[in-house]
């Protein structure tokens, strides 16, 4: 039960902190204090974080989209869960997306930020338009939309919490070396929940920035090499 | 047979739902994705150009599959730590 339901560490007005809150907490200075050095000192391993964020989001997008534009959300995304998702390596923390409130407050930002992304590129009434093309399509698109924001959140959540927990069982019967490896599964987990997170979002932006005629003039010229060759 | 009081009753069938559901809910995952892995790996060793595209795919689409045993694990940790049907008799 401990496992599942972080412990509440103080109250402030009545309003509960837990152990989440706490680390997430932790994290955010390091997070801070990580940057403010990399922007001091420039080193070359603070250029290799930049470069793999922008090749991620520029592999996943189509040509013709600018990705700066939405390198600030996605790559903040990336650092985050990179972060979050091996944070309970430390001792005495839990990592921030094993609580269910993390991921879905998450999902809810990416659920926003598709919805205002496109609507700044296209105009509100032309969103609409390609929102709804053809028409019957539009209460699948509505019901789409929702049970992506709760499928992103929910995997994310089972997958962190499942490794921890795993760790934390083995850890409670044999409390010698057998939990490493274990570990060392959960952080490969992490890392790759955190990829496969910051791919379905910029995946999501994506399909609601693009044009629809883009896609057309995309498809004729693909039929034309395809042709030539 | 056995007497057994209502609560007791429903642990164990919440026990037992719970074994029978991670069992089944971790082996068709596991089946599928090893089918996704094997036509992947065959595309891959027909066509090595291709194994960047092939692996970003199969990345994306493994993650999608694993979501559905990660629904299970789900459904059952609510069963064994947040019972709604066991809360009634608390």
């Amino acid at each position: 039960m401990e496992a599942v339901i972080p412990d509440v560490v103080f109250k402030i007005f009545g309003l509960a902190i837990t152990e989440t809150v706490v680390s997430t907490w932790v994290m955010m200075a390091l997070i801070i204090g990580g940057a403010l050095l990399v922007r001091k000192f420039k080193p070359a391993a603070g250029e290799f974080i930049i470069e793999f964020v922008n090749s991620i989001v520029g592999s996943v997008m189509p040509e013709g989209i600018v990705v700066s534009k939405y390198i600030a959300i996605l790559g903040s995304l990336a650092v985050y869960l990179l972060f979050a998702n091996i944070f309970s390596i430390f001792p005495l923390m839990l990592s921030p997306t094993a609580n269910i409130n993390t991921t879905i407050a998450l999902s809810v930002v990416v659920f926003f930020a598709v919805h205002i992304y496109g609507i700044l590129e296209k105009g509100l009434w032309g969103y609409i338009k390609d929102f709804a093309n053809p028409i019957f399509i539009l209460p699948l698109e509505i019901v789409s939309q929702f049970s992506r924001t709760l499928s992103l959140s929910v995997r994310l959540f089972g997958n962190i919490l499942s490794t921890d927990l795993i760790v934390a069982i083995v850890f409670s019967l044999v409390p010698f070396i057998l939990p490493l490896p274990l570990a060392a599964l959960g952080m490969l987990t992490g890392v790759l929940q955190a990829y496969i997170y910051t791919v379905l979002a910029s995946l999501y932006i994506a399909s609601a920035v693009e044009i629809q005629e883009m896609e057309q003039e995309r498809r004729n010229l693909k039929r034309e090499i395809s042709q030539s060759t | 047979m056995w007497e057994l009081d209502s609560q007791t009753l429903i642990t164990v069938l919440t026990i037992l739902g719970a074994t029978i559901g991670i069992v089944l809910g971790c082996i068709v995952p596991a089946i599928m994705e090893g089918i996704a892995v094997q036509k992947a790996l065959d595309g891959i060793a027909r066509q090595p150009d291709a194994a960047n595209d092939l692996r970003t795919t199969l990345l994306i689409s493994m993650a999608l599959l694993e979501s559905t045993a990660i629904y299970v694990l789900l459904v059952i940790l609510v069963l064994l730590f947040a019972n709604p049907i066991l809360d009634r008799f608390f």
